[in-house]
């Protein structure tokens, strides 16, 4: 299966998903006040209003809730990588929170599949550090 | 409010494979409003409000260049993608019903060849807010996300490749007796269904809709002012947009994933419009892709989503005989894909009895627009 060039997309980091994109843990957003966990972050708790939030780490296991195999490209940069596999990771840890990454590796995605969570080290073009988020298969 | 506003008038441009308009994105807007206005019996001048969705053709710009009257209400709805089409005749019932206005063109244009392709992606070196969650691993367009939708619904509720290839074959064999289709005279087999190659699994290349140019617009006025016009009146029985709690997170963070975010409008225009979905003998399920009209089938009440495959199974779903003809202009598959606009004016055709695939006698005429971005919408026609 493919893998998506390294310059493609990283994300713009923000207070709100630094964490995520920085800890190499699957450092979730939790409020302060009544700790919901919400992912993706949010600029306010859905459940009590309130605007602090610290961080909870998460076990990095999960299972398949679903996924799509790309066949094709919706940009010139991606043709060479093609297939690729995203899924959607429902965390064992919070079952109803899903989470997007890439499932690495060879092996066919199906529902189900159990998977533990790695994480691809790449540079932004402005020299961040980013630590990826990505899935592999559960040995 | 049942039946205050009336369609008294629908138009199209000519509908294009993309780029093959000459016509620009606003003059093909200028002329599917033209066509429906000459088609209401009305003058340009009698035109006093504009509404849409997702829409870059300006009321300002479009009352100037076509020389309506002042204008008294312009308004587009938030978010939905397709899925504004329903919305923005809410908007128009909603206005001319509270009487803001009293000529109020509902319209959408769209020319993928003139600005950006909906199936493709810039290249991105930086992705922010939720698409930071999702773009950096290639999830990008609307057939991606949508696949994913699509793979666990399936799963869930054993829908089968070949339920969403009836849903393709359905538009393709309407559009042979459209001559507005763009597939007019291409007809599609389940053989070369089955062997398209993948776009996003589980969707084929035919599971898919066309990227197009092209406009369309209905004109929406009082019972009273119909009464002197052109066309029969066709009446907005009920109209509803909206979504459930918790279904706009983002990111496949919904509360109900996977949604085509229909339940609550079902539930909303069946209670304004006093009817049950098995009284509805024709409608038109906005097709970006198959998978979200099966769950917008079943999420608007007309089956169980396990009885989906049975549901669509021989011809169920098809005119003359199925139980609920579905997309009898071709839909966006097959006729032309203007963002689901088109949907609407083959809806209201139907109750006027100028459908290419008429229903006999169809007092009721369901438009279910586009499954799976937030908020849904749907708009209900009848004999006035």
């Amino acid at each position: 299966m493919g893998v998506l060039p390294p310059d493609w997309a990283l994300p713009e980091l923000s207070p709100f998903n630094e964490a995520w994109f920085t800890s190499g843990e699957l450092a979730v957003q939790r409020c302060r006040s009544c700790a919901t966990l919400q992912h993706p972050p949010e600029e306010i708790c859905h459940a009590c209003a309130a605007m602090e939030f610290e961080v909870a780490v998460l076990a990095p296991t999960g299972t398949v809730h679903s996924y799509t195999v790309v066949h094709y490209a919706a940009n010139a940069a991606l043709a060479a990588s093609l297939p690729y596999t995203v899924v959607l990771v429902s965390l064992d840890d919070a079952p109803h929170l899903r989470v997007v990454g890439n499932l690495l590796g060879d092996s066919p995605a199906a529902i189900g599949l159990r998977v533990v969570a790695d994480w691809d080290e790449r540079t932004a073009d402005d020299g961040t550090r980013i630590l990826l988020p990505q899935w592999r298969p559960e040995t | 409010m049942r039946g205050a506003a009336v369609v008294v008038g629908v138009g199209e441009s000519t509908y294009y494979a993309r780029g093959k308009a000459p016509e620009t994105e606003f003059q093909l807007a200028c002329i599917a409003i033209r066509n429906a206005v000459a088609d209401a019996g009305l003058q340009l001048s009698d035109v006093d409000g504009f509404v849409s969705y997702m829409d870059r053709n300006e009321p300002v710009r479009l009352s100037a260049a076509l020389g309506t009257g002042d204008l008294n209400f312009t308004a587009q709805t938030f978010g939905g993608g397709g899925n504004g089409a329903g919305a923005a005749v809410t908007l128009a019932d909603a206005a001319v019903s509270a009487g803001y206005a009293e000529c109020v063109v509902a319209f959408r244009s769209l020319a993928q060849g003139q600005f950006s392709r909906y199936g493709q992606a810039g290249r991105m070196r930086r992705a922010s807010g939720v698409a930071a969650y999702t773009a950096p691993y290639g999830m990008l367009t609307p057939a991606q996300t949508t696949a994913m939708q699509t793979m666990r619904f399936m799963h869930d509720h054993g829908v089968t490749q070949d339920t969403l290839a009836e849903v393709a074959l359905t538009s393709y064999a309407h559009a042979q007796r459209n001559p507005r289709a763009i597939r007019y005279g291409t007809p599609l087999t389940r053989e070369e269904y089955h062997a398209s190659r993948w776009i996003a699994e589980p969707f084929h290349l035919y599971d898919c809709c066309p990227e197009n140019d092209g406009a369309a617009a209905i004109v929406v006025t009082t019972a009273e002012r119909a009464r002197d016009l052109a066309r029969p009146p066709v009446a907005i029985v009920a109209a509803a947009h909206g979504l459930e709690h918790r279904d706009g997170v983002g990111a496949f963070g919904d509360a109900h994933f996977p949604t085509a975010h229909h339940r609550h409008v079902g539930r909303m225009l069946w209670h304004r419009a006093g009817v049950r979905p098995e009284e509805i003998p024709v409608a038109q399920f906005y097709e970006n892709f198959t998978g979200p009209v099966l769950m917008a089938i079943s999420e608007m009440g007309f089956c169980a989503p396990e009885e989906l495959n049975d549901f669509v199974a021989d011809g169920g779903i098809r005119w003359p005989d199925g139980r609920l003809p579905i997309n009898t202009a071709g839909g966006n598959l097959g006729e032309a894909y203007i963002h689901g606009f088109g949907n609407v004016v083959e809806a209201v055709r139907q109750i006027r009895g100028e459908s290419t695939c008429q229903v006999p006698g169809a007092e009721l005429s369901l438009s279910v627009s586009g499954p799976n971005y937030a908020p849904g919408s749907a708009v209900l026609f009848g004999r006035r």
